[in-house]
């Protein structure tokens, strides 16, 4: 039986939707595909290591196309989802370049988004059938 | 817990948790697999860290 375009449609919605989840909250798009033990562990490990980074005084870099390495950061940081614009509206992620662990904190911060960004792309394989 | 071997420590134990759970499925696998990446960065990084010491800037 040949999907229809409706099917399709609907499929990719669907698809949208879970990475979408999946980038907004850590480990939501496992979590809503059944993969339950993985989306705790992506939750736990990628909420504790960007909440480390905040607390090693890393800075949530701003949008700015002007200087492209630091909209570069900033693309990453972003790429935690909810958790990224939380910190923003809380007034955290100023960053305090003089402080000790300030690079450790971006590297956190930035590596934390990142890898985040994996995780959306793994849920995706996941919706193609392909894991 | 300022130290950069301390903060290695944990940046490489969450890297590792991460990789270990998208590239495998069974816990068991993930677990052997975590803790081999941990110690690859754990060892690497200091490894690196020694070769670099005889290069001064």
């Amino acid at each position: 039986m040949r999907a229809t375009t409706a099917d399709r449609e609907q499929s990719a919605i669907y698809t949208y939707l879970i990475c979408l989840a999946a980038w907004a909250i850590p480990g939501a798009g496992h979590l809503l595909l059944g993969r339950i033990q993985k989306g705790v562990t992506f939750l736990v490990a990628l909420t504790l290591m960007f909440l480390c980074g905040l607390w090693l005084e890393g800075r949530l870099f701003p949008l700015e196309i002007r200087q492209p390495l630091v909209a570069l950061a900033a693309l990453a940081d972003m790429g935690i989802g909810v958790l990224f614009f939380i910190a923003r509206g809380a007034g955290a992620g100023a960053g305090r370049v003089v402080a000790l662990t300030y690079e450790y904190g971006n590297a956190f911060l930035i590596v934390a988004g990142l890898l985040n960004m994996l995780v959306v792309l793994d849920a995706f394989d996941i919706t193609q059938g392909r894991k | 817990m300022t130290s950069h071997l301390g903060l290695m420590i944990v940046f490489a134990f969450f890297v590792s948790i991460v990789f270990a759970t998208l590239m495998r499925d069974e816990p068991k696998q993930q677990l052997r697999f975590g803790a081999q990446l941990f110690a690859a960065f754990v060892v690497g990084g200091i490894t690196l860290g020694w070769i670099l010491y005889f290069f001064p800037l």
